[in-house]
């Protein structure tokens, strides 16, 4: 479905996706932030990099001009909680810690 | 706004971008992978600075501030707004294959997608932030290691991000 949609609608949506990403995170008990050092911390958190993931996935969607029912709303809802998911229970498949005495060493 | 002028402006933007994200991050600090500790101690050896040298060998080994800025400019130039959102997660990838965790790289292509978008309402279009990085990457990788680490090395002095090692 092609709609034209004004800018502001998306970055609304953008805006609701990043919340519904962090709230779905949170429930599913990650923290809210990596713990410190933070800068060298591998922890996944709810606000990194569920939100990075979310919006990532939902422009590449809007991009081709998708965006279903409700003005691309619905849409931003599903990815942000399909990230929050993945996140807790598929990230480390996907991406595992690098092995820190081969990393650091 | 005349090119040339665009381009300086947009180079200067962005290498403060990439600078000082990066520093912020700790790239000064310690060498994430095996790789940037030997450019670090390769620029030492020849009379630079270990915390730029550190700097400069992280920003080879795995995409920071640098390559997303300039990812997020490609991005913007392309699909508007949305294209460096896809960056940024474009580069949180990069960055995870890598082995560095990726605060540096995403921070600096976000920020990069924000500035890109907002410069294009006063006449700086995406394509001169994408050459005005090119530039800004050059003057610190292309030109003289020693000096430029020297120059890094300063500024991770001033933001409390200078290196314990050796």
């Amino acid at each position: 479905m092609i709609v034209n949609i004004t800018e502001m609608y998306i970055l609304l949506n953008y805006l609701i996706a990043i919340i519904v990403s962090i709230t779905v995170a949170l429930t599913l008990k990650l923290p809210l932030l990596p713990e410190e050092p933070r800068r060298f911390s591998w922890t996944t958190s709810a606000l990194f990099p569920t939100p990075i993931i979310t919006i990532g996935l939902l422009a590449i969607i809007y991009s081709i001009n998708f965006f279903w029912i409700c003005d691309g709303t619905v849409l931003a809802i599903i990815i942000a909680i399909l990230s929050g998911l993945s996140v807790k229970y598929l990230f480390d498949y996907i991406f595992p810690k690098p092995n820190i005495g081969e990393s650091n060493e | 706004m005349n090119e040339i002028v665009g381009v300086i402006i947009a180079s200067i933007i962005s290498w403060i971008n990439f600078v000082v994200i990066d520093t912020y991050f700790g790239l000064p600090e310690a060498p994430g992978v095996k790789g940037a500790e030997i450019v670090g101690y390769s620029i030492k050896k020849r009379g630079g600075d270990l915390s730029g040298g550190f700097f400069q060998g992280n920003i080879l080994c795995s995409p920071d501030a640098s390559a997303g800025t300039l990812i997020a400019s490609m991005g913007v130039m392309l699909l508007g707004f949305q294209g460096g959102l896809i960056a940024t997660l474009i580069v949180y990838i990069g960055n995870r294959l890598c082995a560095d965790p990726g605060y540096a790289g995403t921070t600096g292509a976000l920020s990069a997608t924000i500035i890109v978008t907002l410069g294009s309402y006063i006449g700086l279009t995406p394509l001169m932030f994408v050459a005005g990085m090119v530039i800004a990457i050059t003057t610190i990788q292309g030109l003289d290691h020693s000096s430029s680490s020297k120059l890094l090395g300063s500024i991770a002095k001033r933001l409390n991000r200078k290196t314990k090692l050796k």
